[in-house]
């Protein structure tokens, strides 16, 4: 039967906006749309192998990302946004790793073979990523790094006293597991060409990363005693040492990688450590968590000051830098365009770190387009590039953190699939939901949200981890894991489902009702004819949509599509009931009188 | 008011309580001595089947009703009956005896007759009138001005929630009925809960709960403790029935005299 215009209008309306299925703002904001939610409510009621078991659904590195994901997720969480106290999902994450992850619970399958041969230049987590999701589709992998680690930049960029080499190794044995093959200590571009590679392979994917430091053009850059970020990181990471380095070293930036290198440096002997940030202190681009534990470490932030020049001895040995007072650090169109004033100062250094930005060397032999910072021209949407059979991803396109670059592996890994299968790159794909999206999520506090306080972790003494490698955070126990998971709000829009018990009967939420009728054009007429139009869903929908209304016009579809009468057999009661209601038996009208 | 008053039952309170029809008109009576009076069903059953033409068919009728006996301010005791008159008729204004009566005043004979009384009453609001401040606010200074103490629930006024009756989900979805009947008792901590609408309070009986019309309150014996609520009558159409013909006799009976 045909429902009126008016009827699927609002049907329309409600399954268009109907925030039901609408995903949380943590796991909208994940790159990789973890269900943080699930995990963390399965945390919270100790369940930790489902925990586990939810978040290996989407991250091959759950304990990895526990401790060193700069966890977009909690940005944007809801216990962030209205208080100021994220849920420490990392922490969790870490914590359900720790619990419950055993090479067991992995799922290992791969798909069928297809016979098509992928490689994949970079072993860092947007290489290996992708080399999980090809392995998947059947294709055969193989991983060149020119180090002879795995990790890329988790490995030689993040300290270790952050992430343990081991948790890296273990969690990267997945791989192995898939059968990906790894060909260590090869670099693409010295010891092989890239086009003996596009040769041998049938598709390639380029994620080498950003690993080439960059210092700004200042005066004495060249003196001995300056390095960047990235080589001594690296260094340090590979041998716990940098014996170039002396004992007052500055850092310069205000970054996560420059808070590494300042704390790094207490690790492998300092006597002083500075860290110089054109930024004044709160507006410094670090995780909060990053400045905290640098300050608790002794590092002397000198923050709002620009290099002037290094200065140096005869032997052209580092001795200090003046440093100029920075008045702003973006121009009005929000461009880094620095300026300063002629305040002035000179502090004593014997070593100076910049920490300013990394770039990606070419591994295409100009064979790839390549724009600012060396990164390399892509499809933002499919990661393709001017060659057909060369896809693009993690740093070496962009990405900033560990988790974008695994999205972005997907992205490239989906794209070349597609290319193997000779299917259109971008028909039928949902763009939106393989980067962090913005949800449509938009509702009240569930009532008697109280701001509790996120669950501080077990740092070990700042005085005691900085002269060492070991993990500085000991994790959580259960017991506060339980409580920090126990602050989780659920975010979610079910709030006609709470007070409705009918709608319950026949969906999730009502777009699930309302999207089958319209794909069906019919409902059961149960369905209309179970609303006792009380109006309770209205009442608390966010978006005020007209449930009860939309099922009284369709009732009303029915009766007219059925002689005036209703479909529902119990109702034959109510017309007899209605009649004699109507009937001059029962009724009367009596004129009043004085 | 230099309006014709008349008072209409409804369907659900004639058929309840032929006795608070009664008291009722015979009050109003009092204070509008040129009371009209009309028992027939406003029509909301039909409208809620989705019964369009014949809803507007009825509702014709009732109007006629209306018109005939030259009222034109409707007194209504029935939520249902407000809404429909309110939302279907291009002349005549109504008005609920909730929100007429803090205006009348209640009978000196029964303010604070119910002050020594230990119950505390949960209050029951109609789903149908959630946005009608006035009236619930009504039933609030009625029970002051009885006496009686009363709790608020978290689904109190606008918050209400359905009592399982009135949208035609008992004939068609009786199990799901009976789940919303339970879960809207299990809304109130007290075991009495007093309500406004005849068909509400049918519902809370059957939910268990100990459930009293506003009009018991203010015409019936006072409530104590461990006191059982009439019976539930609805439950009969028999009794029903009867009771719906014999307020029409009553209507107008009162009218006339």
């Amino acid at each position: 039967m045909e429902f009126r215009e008016k009827v699927l209008e609002q049907a329309s309306t409600i399954t268009d906006g109907c925030m039901g299925h609408e995903e949380a703002f943590c796991v909208a904001a994940c790159p990789m749309h973890t269900d943080v939610k699930k995990y963390v409510a399965q945390i919270g009621k100790g369940d930790y192998e489902a925990a586990l078991k939810t978040i290996r659904e989407k991250l091959f590195l759950p304990n990895t990302l526990g401790r060193i994901c700069a966890h977009p997720c909690e940005v944007d969480c809801r216990r962030n946004t209205e208080f100021g106290q994220a849920i420490s999902v990392a922490g969790l994450k870490r914590f359900a790793a720790e619990k419950a992850d055993r090479k067991e619970l992995w799922d290992d399958a791969v798909g069928t073979p297809t016979g098509k041969k992928v490689a994949i230049i970079g072993a860092g987590p947007a290489g290996a990523q992708a080399a999980i999701d090809l392995r998947k589709a059947g294709h055969e992998v193989v991983i060149y790094d020119k180090l002879t680690v795995v990790g890329g930049m988790m490995r030689v960029g993040i300290p270790e006293y952050r992430l343990p080499r081991e948790v890296i190794d273990f969690e990267y044995s997945y791989l192995e597991d898939l059968g990906v093959n790894f060909q260590m200590g090869v670099e693409i571009g010295k010891d092989m060409t890239f086009e003996q590679l596009r040769e041998d392979y049938d598709s390639v994917i380029v994620a080498n990363g950003a690993h080439v430091g960059s210092i700004p053009p200042v005066p004495g850059k060249d003196a001995n005693g300056v390095f960047n970020a990235v080589d001594y990181l690296k260094e340090i990471s590979l041998t716990h040492k940098f014996p170039k380095v002396g004992k007052r070293i500055a850092v310069i930036g205000g970054g996560d990688v420059a808070m590494d290198c300042a704390r790094s440096s207490w690790r492998i002997g300092a006597d002083e450590v500075f860290l110089i940030s054109l930024e004044e202190l709160e507006s410094l681009p670090a995780s909060q968590a990053e400045i905290d534990e640098s300050q608790e470490e002794d590092v002397q932030f000198i923050n709002g000051w620009g290099t002037d020049e290094i200065l140096k001895d005869d032997g052209g040995k580092v001795t200090g830098m003046r440093l100029k007072k920075v008045i702003s650090v973006f121009d009005e169109n929000g461009r880094f365009a620095p300026t300063f004033s002629n305040e002035m100062k000179e502090i004593e250094v014997d070593s100076i770190v910049f920490a300013t930005g990394q770039q990606v060397q070419d591994v295409s032999n100009g064979l790839l387009e390549q724009k600012g910072g060396g990164r390399y021209v892509t499809d933002s949407e499919t990661l393709a590039t001017n060659l057909p059979d060369v896809f693009v991803a993690g740093d070496a396109s962009g990405g900033a953190i560990v988790v974008q670059a695994m999205a972005l592996g997907r992205k490239a890994a989906a794209s070349a699939d597609r290319f193997l299968k000779e299917i259109d790159l971008t028909e039928g794909r949902q763009f939106k939901f393989e980067y962090s999206f913005e949800t449509r999520l938009d509702v009240p506090l569930p009532k008697g949200t109280e701001n509790l306080p996120r669950t501080s972790g077990n740092h070990r003494p700042a005085k005691e981890r900085k002269w060492d490698f070991k993990p500085y955070d000991l994790g959580y126990t259960d017991e506060q894991a339980k409580k920090e998971a126990s602050r989780c709000i659920q975010c979610e829009c079910k709030l006609c489902m709470t007070e409705c018990i009918m709608l319950n009967d026949f969906g999730e939420c009502p777009q699930d009702i309302f999207s089958e009728f319209l794909e069906k054009g019919e409902i059961d007429p149960v369905i209309p004819y179970s609303c006792n139009m009380c109006g309770g869903c209205t009442h608390v929908c966010p978006n005020d949509y007209g449930i009860g209304e939309t099922f009284m016009g369709m009732r009303k579809d029915f009766i007219l599509h059925n002689d005036g009468k209703s479909p529902m057999e119990g109702h034959k009661a109510i017309e007899i009931h209605q009649k004699l209601g109507f009937s001059k038996v029962f009724c009367t009208k009596v004129k009043g009188v004085k | 008011m230099t309006q014709n008053m008349g008072f209409m039952p409804g369907c659900s309170l004639p058929s309840y309580t032929p006795e608070g029809v009664k008291q009722t008109m015979e009050y109003l009576k009092q204070v509008y001595p040129d009371l009209g009076g009309v028992q027939k069903c406003c029509g909301k059953g039909t409208k809620a089947l989705g019964q369009e033409e014949k809803f507007k068919e009825r509702f014709a009728g009732l109007q006629k009703d209306i018109d005939d006996v030259g009222i034109e301010t409707m007194i209504v005791a029935c939520q249902n009956c407000y809404k429909t008159i309110k939302e279907t008729s291009d002349h005549t204004a109504v008005e609920s005896l909730w929100t007429l009566l803090p205006k009348i005043g209640l009978p000196e004979e029964v303010r604070g007759k119910a002050a020594d009384s230990d119950v505390v009453f949960a209050i029951h609001d109609s789903c149908s009138t959630r946005y009608e401040k006035e009236i619930q606010d009504g039933i609030r200074w009625i029970l002051s001005e009885l006496g009686y103490k009363v709790e608020e629930s978290e689904f109190s006024r606008e918050n209400a929630r359905c009592c399982g009756f009135g949208g035609m989900i008992v004939p068609a979805n009786p199990d799901l009925a009976m789940r919303v009947m339970n879960r809207r008792g299990n809304d109130f901590d007290s075991d009495y809960v007093v309500v406004y609408c005849a068909a509400c309070r049918s519902s809370l009986m059957k939910a268990g709960k100990k459930s009293f019309h506003i009009l018991d309150l203010l015409w019936g014996p006072v409530v104590y403790l461990d006191e059982s609520a009439p019976e539930d009558v609805l439950s009969s159409p028999a009794k029903s029935w009867i009771n719906r013909y014999k307020s029409k006799q009553i209507v107008k009976k009162v009218v006339k005299a």
